[in-house]
């Protein structure tokens, strides 16, 4: 028997979530009609919800309800340092540390010429007013410290730089607590070469 | 074509990768013994999978590999160190590389002249400023591996050998054609131009400006002109 259209509609909804095929979409589908159905209006109303009021912060370009997100708005932090990040996933990380005391910019996304996603897709216009509004003294590129991260920082530092800003790097090597018998041979190297003076 | 499922330890690349499912990955090599091969990395997104910080692309690999479908398993990516680390506009170069051989090179043919070839313009450009005459070398080797020899060192109409002063017409199915007197359609080279490349030496900088015209091309041919990515972005950057 062929299902009912809006049960195929359904199906191929649910399918535009990361790591949904056609069959979990289907096992998806059956569970929210046949036994949750209190489960699919909520999860229908918040999407809904969602979709209408959450936004990208003017500021650090991160979700928000507001205009403003409440860590941009926050009057404890210091204005004047700026990190890019990523991803919101990388800034909630870089606010674990309780290391950083400034101001986020978060790219949603990375430079990657391979699957076409250039400076246009990930707002680096928006960063540049941002980060020469003249309250920033210096901007920290936190992107990842894969290739396409490290392409990314260097763009944009050139492009900071070009502009009088100071820019700055964070640093990597071996892990805090870390010791060398058990570090991957390419941090080992790269912590070789990029040693420091003591 | 291999005829063994497995393959340990093979000198490779990755080129690109892209997530496969939840945790996975997969993973375009270029391998010295087998040319390229995609591979799936079965959990390399997760935090602690060995396989996750060595898969990267620029940096000489040990692969080993199992199965014999479109797709292999990786099973392990050994660090081999010896590449220092592309930055910058090394960088964008790398991709542009990466990305000439993922939409040109088929899979599973064994090109083992041009991973040295590759091999050679990953470590030139950790090395120089002007990437200019690294990609032009690159990209003519690659042309040959792909059955297209280049014609440049003969008039394709006359069979006369090129002259340094001459200029010459150049057209990708036909190779150059002296020009005389007529304006002519498409791209004008200079004999010397001609000449240089085929002798790899791009020390002249107007040789170096016609040969990425040229390049680019015999490249747009072959791709039959669909457009790179890395080179469309890399234009957009150098507007920032």
């Amino acid at each position: 028997m062929k299902p009912p259209s809006s049960l195929e509609a359904l199906i191929e909804a649910l399918r535009c979530l990361p790591g949904v095929g056609p069959k979990s979409a289907q096992r998806m589908a059956y569970h929210l009609l046949q036994y949750d159905r209190d489960g699919a209006q909520k999860l229908c109303a918040s999407i809904g919800q969602a979709l209408q009021s959450i936004r990208r912060c003017a500021k650090c370009n991160s979700f928000t309800e507001d205009e403003i997100c409440a860590l941009c708005s926050s009057p404890r932090r210091d204005a004047a340092l700026l990190a890019v990040v990523e991803t919101p996933a990388d800034l909630l990380m870089m606010e674990q540390t309780l290391a950083f005391p400034g101001m986020y910019f978060v790219l949603m996304g990375r430079l990657s010429p391979l699957d076409g996603i250039g400076p246009k897709d990930i707002g680096l216009d928006r960063l540049l007013a941002r980060a020469t509004d003249g309250v920033v003294r210096e901007v920290i590129l936190a992107t990842n410290f894969t290739n396409e991260g490290e392409a990314t920082a260097h763009y944009i530092g050139e492009m900071l730089r070009g502009r009088g800003i100071k820019v700055s790097r964070i640093a990597r090597g071996v892990p805090v607590g870390g010791e060398l018998e058990y570090v991957d041979s390419g941090t080992l190297a790269q912590a070789v070469v990029e040693r420091r003076p003591l | 074509m291999s005829t063994r499922a497995r393959q340990d330890n093979q000198l490779g690349y990755v080129l690109h990768t892209y997530p496969f499912r939840e945790t996975s990955l997969v993973v375009e090599t270029f391998t010295r013994a087998h040319g390229r091969v995609g591979m799936v990395a079965r959990g390399a997104k997760r935090p602690r999978s060995a396989l996750r910080g060595s898969i990267m692309a620029f940096q000489p690999l040990g692969l080993s590999w199992s199965g014999r479908g479109e797709l292999r398993l990786l099973l392990r990516a050994e660090w081999q160190g010896g590449q220092p680390r592309l930055q910058g506009r090394a960088l964008l170069c790398g991709f542009y590389l990466n990305e000439l051989l993922l939409k040109l090179l088929p899979r599973e043919d064994a090109h083992e002249q041009l991973f040295l070839d590759y091999q050679t313009a990953l470590a030139r450009l950790g090395e120089e400023a002007e990437p200019g005459a690294v990609l032009r070398r690159f990209e003519k080797a690659l042309l040959r591996e792909l059955g297209y020899a280049l014609a440049l060192d003969r008039d394709s109409a006359s069979g006369a050998q090129i002259e340094p002063q001459g200029s010459y017409a150049y057209e990708p199915e036909r190779g150059p054609v002296s020009i005389n007197g007529g304006a002519p359609a498409g791209l004008v080279l200079s004999g010397r131009t001609l000449l240089d490349i085929v002798r790899d030496d791009y020390r002249d900088p107007q040789t170096l400006q016609q040969a990425k015209a040229l390049m680019r091309l015999l490249i747009s041919h072959r791709l039959e002109q669909k457009p790179l990515n890395s080179r469309r972005i890399f234009e957009e950057l150098q507007q920032l």
